[in-house]
């Protein structure tokens, strides 16, 4: 892999961090030198809407702090210090280690460490996250890996009404808890359970309860895919990869082949759709005298992560009727993951855009200009204008150099505040339109 | 061999004496300082903070027209997203156009860190240049090519042979220090190796030509010169604080430029221009300072933080004691001190009595500590982030004013949420990052230092007098906060000592 400008994604240490500290009664302890763990959490508290550090993340994190001694001597009595402590100090219900690089390179047993506490009866369990094997989108994938196939227990009980959720990132997909809590309202209104894991409603025994599910729902063309079919394989759960529904058209078939696959019945489900867009057209219907008034039709760009790729131009094409040019993706993906996405947006029915896997800001708007050439004092020029750049704050300077209006939607984002806000399904919909049009309209005031 | 004349910067843990863990009274601390104990002391848990790096980066970000390339694996520098943002907002309050450092990652491979990462460097030092045409690469080496021994110098320099661009290496691995002290040396280092610091002929001055009119201009720019003085910021330093020190040494007839932060390879080239150097902490220059001495003849002066009335005059005195304008600083002083007195009297029977616990940085806590406790507040006791040798002068008169208080040397949050636990102060002035955590412990804060606010000279006073006392106007958001969030600690903790994972 070649350089990157300005890395949207951070290590795989940050992804598993990033996970951790929204997992209920899930302790990190970093094994790795002072700042990795601080300096992470930095970007993953502050860059995604601000959603801050937890319960036990940011400067609360245990940490090994190696310096100079350990590298040279080794850093596994420094671990085990570490642990002890921390088992003394910090109430959780699960531990985890989670390596930085400097450990990796100088090859401490860190497993080692950790079978003689799990040997003790202690939940602590170790995990390899160095940065230099894989970016924060591995973490995540790394991390649900170490808990999910390998800390918990078989179970032969199955509750045939529960449905985990996975592939949503915390962080890296900024709205996740907004996301997670309306795709669990959706799985609960059909009558199903659902385990999403990373929302403050949820406790460790979510977590526990997860090999006993149903069905596996993988919101990622490409990441925790592998991760799932791992999870089948040791818990018999089979799982379903599927794209984020943002919006009534693509919620309505994601609840129909919901229903379909978990046994629902198809006069129940059809209920749940008819009520659902009942009330989203009632909201809706209103906003259409200032939309079309304003002549709100815009050409829009996307740059997003693989997850929200598709979703969003989905959304932009079919429920605001946008003409999508450009979905650019900003992950940095493996061919074969490409290939992937590839194949799935070219099922998803956005008739003009293309794909694009890019990452580096400069780049993007390079991108951007060339394919979507502006008027350079041409009498008679049909521009791509107006244009709406749907991407992360990076992408805001690259929408002031064009002109085109902006809203962040994607990691980082730091010029909007995140809390329970989210874009999946009808609710999401919703939100998703106030947002954009809110931006438009805010300059009028 | 100086240490200005070696590839790597050293750490302070090398240069200094210095440490980050300890608890007692002032008397202790300097005496576990001077005998070197303080370098022993350790954890027997730690939580994580930020390495030197992180610091380094905090400086290279403010520099305009810069670039900066991060070596090492992807997740090092991902702050920059987030300083980028800081550093634009500070461009913009200094009349600067808010335009933010390219960087990039060179992005080290599993493979790169057993074949070397040199290569990959050489390219994106290239790429940069190449691609957005910036006056100063920044390139920051990280803990992993550190490790494997990347020649990072011989890249920087063979690549500067065909850059128009300063090609700056700032070397921070992080795991040679826990005390994030060493960046400001590390990046100073860089800066004194890489950036020419002298004015250049026919872009910064056209040269004098021989005669009187050559030597008459030649009288008139010492003059100017030996009326100049740079005055040495920080990140936690903000335009307020520059401001009003620059107001005052106005008044005194001199002529003032601020380093390092936001300035520009245009501006570094007449740091040696100066009469002296000031800075303005006790522990973030002298690295640069005595080079600039060493290098330049330019006198320094480090004498301790302006804020409070007695430290700023102390600080006003001593640099005007270098031009010989003792008594206009006194009188200067006097009347500044007369007008603030006067404007901060509503305030200070709504503070006298409160009792007030501060933390972070070793020289602004003791600073202001000091200057509380005049004011008539309560001060039960205070916690430095670290502490080395440049802060004996202000502990020692710590230990003065506070002979009986144990305080601390921790940065540690499961110490900090213990002390207050125990305490219960009214208030609490803390450094930036630890604010949310107050307010889930349930208390009222104010910021130990913070950009958009004022804390120096007379103005700072005031300002920093204004903040308390809106503090404490309508404490319910916090009330209702700590009613909610729990904390990781188990109970036992609280019963426990605060430092009692200490080890001596």
């Amino acid at each position: 892999m070649t350089f990157v400008e300005r890395p949207r994604s951070a290590c795989a240490l940050a992804g598993a961090l990033s996970a951790i500290s929204a997992l209920p009664g899930v302790i990190p302890i970093v094994h790795t030198s002072m700042g990795c763990g601080g300096n992470l959490s930095g970007m993953n508290s502050f860059g995604a809407g601000y959603w801050g550090a937890g319960y036990c993340g940011g400067g609360s994190i245990p940490t090994s702090a190696i310096t100079e001694t350990e590298i040279v001597f080794g850093g596994n009595e420094r671990l085990r210090e570490e642990i002890e402590s921390t088992l003394e100090l910090i109430d959780g219900q699960l531990y985890v280690v989670v390596t930085g690089c400097m450990t990796e390179m100088i090859g401490d047993d860190t497993r080692g460490v950790t079978n003689d506490f799990t040997d003790d009866g202690k939940p602590v369990i170790a995990l390899s996250t160095p940065s230099f094997k894989g970016d924060s989108y591995s973490g995540y994938e790394i991390l649900l890996n170490g808990i999910f196939n390998g800390y918990l227990q078989k179970t032969e009980k199955k509750n045939p009404k529960l449905i985990n959720v996975f592939g949503i990132i915390p962080a890296y997909d900024p709205f996740f808890r907004g996301d997670l809590e309306e795709i669990a309202r959706l799985i609960r209104g059909l009558g199903l359970e659902a385990n999403t894991f990373f929302t403050p409603d949820q406790t460790f025994e979510n977590v526990k309860s997860a090999p006993s599910a149903a069905l596996n729902i993988v919101f990622s063309r490409v990441w925790g895919t592998a991760f799932a079919g791992e999870f089948e394989k040791r818990h018999g759960t089979p799982y379903w990869v599927t794209d984020l529904p943002v919006g009534p058209e693509a919620t309505d078939a994601f609840l129909t082949e919901l229903a379909e696959r978990a046994k629902v019945p198809k006069r129940r489900v059809k209920a749940v759709i008819d009520r659902e867009n009942e009330i989203y057209y009632g909201y809706f219907e209103r906003t259409a005298d200032v939309f079309c008034d304003s002549d709100f039709k815009y050409y829009a760009v996307t740059v997003t992560n693989s997850n929200y790729a598709i979703p969003l131009a989905r959304y932009a094409q079919n429920e605001l009727g946008w003409v999508v040019l450009d979905a650019f993706v900003t992950d940095l993906l493996h061919d074969h993951q490409k290939d992937t996405l590839l194949s799935a947006f070219g099922e998803s029915g956005i008739d003009e855009a293309g794909l694009l896997f890019e990452t580096d800001t400069s780049a993007i708007a390079r991108s951007i200009t060339r394919r979507r050439p502006e008027n350079r004092g041409e009498r008679y020029f049909d521009a791509y204008s107006p244009l709406f750049i749907l991407g992360s704050s990076l992408e805001k300077v690259t929408a002031q150099k064009r002109g085109a209006a902006q809203l962040s939607v994607s990691f980082p984002a730091f010029n909007r505040m995140i809390v329970d806000r989210g874009y999946a399904g009808y609710r999401g919909g919703l939100h998703l339109f106030e947002d954009i049009v809110g931006s438009l309209v805010f300059p009028k005031g | 061999m100086s240490y200005y004349e070696q590839a790597m910067p050293p750490v302070r843990d090398q240069r200094l004496k210095m440490g980050d863990s300890f608890a007692g009274s002032a008397c202790e601390l300097l005496e576990c300082a001077k005998s070197g104990c303080m370098l022993q002391r350790n954890r027997f848990f730690w939580q994580t903070g930020a390495c030197q790096m992180a610091l380094t980066l905090m400086m290279a970000a403010t520099v305009e027209r810069s670039a900066i390339v991060m070596h090492g694996p992807i997740g090092c520098g991902t702050q920059l997203h987030a300083l980028c943002v800081q550093g634009n907002k500070g461009k913009t309050k200094r009349g600067k156009l808010p335009v933010s450092p390219v960087w990039l990652s060179t992005n080290l491979q599993e493979s790169d860190v057993i074949g070397g990462g040199e290569n990959k460097l050489r390219l994106t030092i290239e790429y940069i240049d190449r691609e957005f045409r910036p006056e100063i690469i920044f390139v920051v080496t990280t803990c992993a090519p550190n490790i494997i021994g990347d020649d990072v110098e011989e890249i920087t320099r063979r690549v500067q042979e065909f850059s128009a661009a300063h090609v700056v290496s700032l070397h921070c691995p992080g795991f040679k220090s826990r005390v994030v002290a060493s960046a400001y040396d590390a990046f100073y280092h860089g800066l004194l190796r890489h950036l020419p610091l002298e004015p250049e002929p026919w872009r910064d001055f056209v040269p004098r030509l021989s005669g009187p009119q050559g030597d008459l201009g030649q009288i008139q720019y010492e003059y100017i010169k030996s009326r100049t003085v740079n005055l040495w910021n920080a990140t936690s330093i903000g335009p307020g604080d520059e401001e009003e020190l620059t107001r005052l040494l106005d008044a005194l007839g001199l002529k003032v430029r601020v380093f390092a932060e936001y300035s520009s390879a245009d501006e570094f080239r007449f740091v040696s221009q100066a009469a002296l150097n000031i800075s303005m902490c006790n522990v973030h220059d002298d690295y640069m300072l005595s080079f600039l001495k060493e290098k330049f003849g330019t006198p320094y002066i480090i004498a301790g933080m302006p804020i409070g009335f007695s430290d700023t005059r102390r600080w006003l005195r001593s640099v005007a004691a270098h031009f010989d304008l003792e008594d206009e600083a006194e009188r200067l002083a006097d009347y500044e001190e007369a007008k603030a007195r006067e404007a901060i009297a509503p305030f200070l029977q709504k503070i006298q009595g409160k009792r007030v616990l501060l933390c972070g940085g070793v020289v602004r806590v003791g600073t202001e500590a000091i200057f509380l406790k005049e004011l008539g507040m309560d001060v039960l006791t205070f916690r430095a982030y670290h502490y080395d040798n440049g802060a004996e002068e202000i502990y020692e008169r710590v230990a003065g004013e506070f002979p009986d208080t144990r305080i601390a040397v921790s940065n540690q949050l499961f110490e900090f949420c213990n002390q207050i636990n125990k305490l219960k102060p009214d208030l609490v002035i803390s450094h930036n990052g630890t604010q949310g955590t107050l307010a889930k412990l349930g208390v009222p804060s104010v910021q130990l230092f913070d950009v958009d606010r004022s804390f120096f000279g007379y103005g700072g006073v005031f300002a920093l007098l204004q903040r308390i006392v809106f503090a404490f106007k309508n404490t319910r958001y916090q009330k209702r906060l700590s009613a909610h969030v729990k904390f990781p600690y188990r109970e036992s903790w609280y019963g426990k000592d605060a430092f009692y994972y200490i080890k001596d």
